[in-house]
């Protein structure tokens, strides 16, 4: 679905990612881990054309319109109602109103905000906002969804819930995700295949782990999997500098 | 003790102050020719009412001011979009716009005269440039400032130049301009206001300039407190506007 091979990208003269290669196979759950500041999203940035890069390509099988991409922010906007954020991206599309307002309230019943749809906002709760965010990404079903630590801001109760519905949402549709997380057993837990990007400037990637955990996934069960703390070790290794982290499988 | 409500503590203070200046005057402490009791200023205010001397020249300067609002929003808000959009644009209008804003912009109002003559015109100009300015910077920096995460956000979700500006950028100008609605309110009766007082036959200005000429005090005072409780009137609508068209930060 999605190929990166030498990918270069800079701010200034020197670059922060220096030739970066990773693929994400169709169906594939993929993560990308890192220190801060190695340039995990601008990766993504990258892929979503919000980032030129200096060198290096980038294929995607799937439109850019096929593309969805949820934010570390929500980035709702403030002025627009829940209904009416989850619903813009169907309004840019300029599809017919009574298909927006339907596919708008089955995805507000979907991530669990009906009846919330008139409010701003303001007034939604930080785990109720993401969910309004994941719905006007999801809502346009996208094949390929890019996220940037979507849940990093919010407790661990919601966040754990949060992530487990996204996981679930992702196996039942057959979602391609890349997410971009510094959290090593969040990675593991939800992915199929984790790379490691090595500490910037010139990050590169240092480290690609394939995992075998079974699907669907119980995000609290899957800890108790054996391969679990393996896997989240070699991750620490990779990003530790370790001399065994160069292209580990599990 | 029972703490009295927010008004009525202010209603209280108001009152104290014209009972001590009406004692001062009428007691002979202050002189009433210099400051004149306010029973003599509301007899004076009355008057103007009654003989209804006073609708022909508050309405002159409610035109020129009202006029130069819609004027001066209408080119603010153009010019500024135009410059925020348009580099080129912005090379061109920002350092006049600069130049405009670091004068004192009342300073135009005998050129004005001297260009467009003593009616309307030199009055409507002058409101017209005082608010522009004001909201050419407004919008200027609204759209240079708007948050760049609304902006990829709507991008990434597949929105062009045009759908940015309706959905983020005239929204979140929307906010910058209503935040200096009500100075621009009072930047257009300046405008009014001080046009009139430099040349003119009839308006605010021009009576307060007579008042002033003749030294009448009671008028002249007369005439401020016309002129505040004007823009204090405006004042509340655009608080009305502002509530309205930006529901969702007062939600």
């Amino acid at each position: 679905m999605l190929r990166i091979r030498d990918l270069s990208v800079g701010y200034g003269e020197e670059p922060v990612l220096d030739g970066v290669s990773l693929e994400v196979g169709t169906g594939r759950f993929v993560s990308l881990v890192g220190p801060s500041g190695s340039g995990k999203t601008s990766v993504l940035r990258a892929v979503t054309s919000l980032l030129e890069p200096l060198g290096g390509t980038i294929d995607c099988d799937a439109a850019p319109t096929e593309v969805g991409f949820l934010f570390q922010d929500d980035a709702l906007l403030p002025w627009r109602t829940v209904a009416q954020n989850v619903g813009l991206g169907l309004r840019i599309r300029n599809l017919p109103p009574d298909d927006i307002d339907r596919r708008v309230t089955s995805w507000l019943e979907r991530v669990g905000l009906t009846g919330l749809g008139s409010r701003y906002p303001a007034q939604l709760s930080g785990g109720q906002r993401k969910r309004a965010a994941l719905a006007q990404v999801l809502v346009l079903e996208p094949r390929l969804l890019l996220m940037d630590e979507p849940f990093a801001s919010l407790d661990a109760i919601v966040r754990t819930r949060l992530t487990q519905e996204l996981v679930t949402w992702v196996e039942k549709d057959g979602l391609t995700v890349m997410l971009v997380t510094h959290d090593l057993e969040e990675a593991v837990s939800v992915s199929d295949e984790v790379y490691v990007l090595g500490q910037g400037p010139r990050a590169d990637v240092v480290a690609a782990l394939k995992l075998a955990l079974p699907r669907p996934r119980d995000l609290l069960q899957v800890r108790q999997h054996p391969e679990f703390p393996a896997a989240v070790n070699g991750l620490w290794q990779a990003l530790t500098g370790a001399p065994d982290s160069e292209q580990k499988e599990s | 003790m029972t703490r009295l409500p927010k008004g009525a503590r202010r209603a209280l203070a108001g009152l104290t102050l014209l009972v001590v200046w009406e004692t001062l005057t009428r007691t002979g402490m202050v002189d009433p020719f210099y400051l004149p009791a306010p029973t003599t200023v509301a007899a004076v205010l009355a008057e103007l009412v009654a003989t209804g001397e006073i609708w022909p020249h508050l309405g002159a300067t409610a035109l020129a001011a009202f006029a130069g609002l819609l004027i001066g929003l209408l080119l603010g808000i153009a010019l500024g979009f135009a410059a925020a959009l348009f580099p080129f644009v912005a090379e061109l209008l920002e350092p006049v716009m600069i130049l405009l804003n670091a004068i004192p912009r009342v300073i135009l109002a005998p050129l004005f005269v001297i260009w467009l003559g003593i009616g309307l015109a030199s009055k409507l100009a002058l409101a017209t440039v005082l608010v522009a300015v004001l909201i050419f910077f407004a919008v200027y920096n609204g759209v240079r400032e708007v948050d760049q995460r609304l902006v990829e956000r709507v991008r990434t979700l597949g929105g062009g130049q045009s759908v940015l500006v309706r959905e983020v950028y005239v929204p979140s100008v929307t906010a910058w301009v209503l935040g200096n609605f009500k100075v621009a309110v009072g930047f257009a009766f300046t405008g009014a206001v001080v046009g009139e007082f430099v040349a003119s036959s009839r308006g605010l200005g021009y009576l307060l300039q007579f008042a002033q000429s003749t030294y009448n005090t009671s008028l002249t005072i007369a005439l401020i407190i016309v002129i505040m409780g004007c823009v204090l009137a405006l004042f509340s609508l655009a608080s009305r506007l502002e509530r309205r068209l930006l529901a969702w930060r007062y939600q």
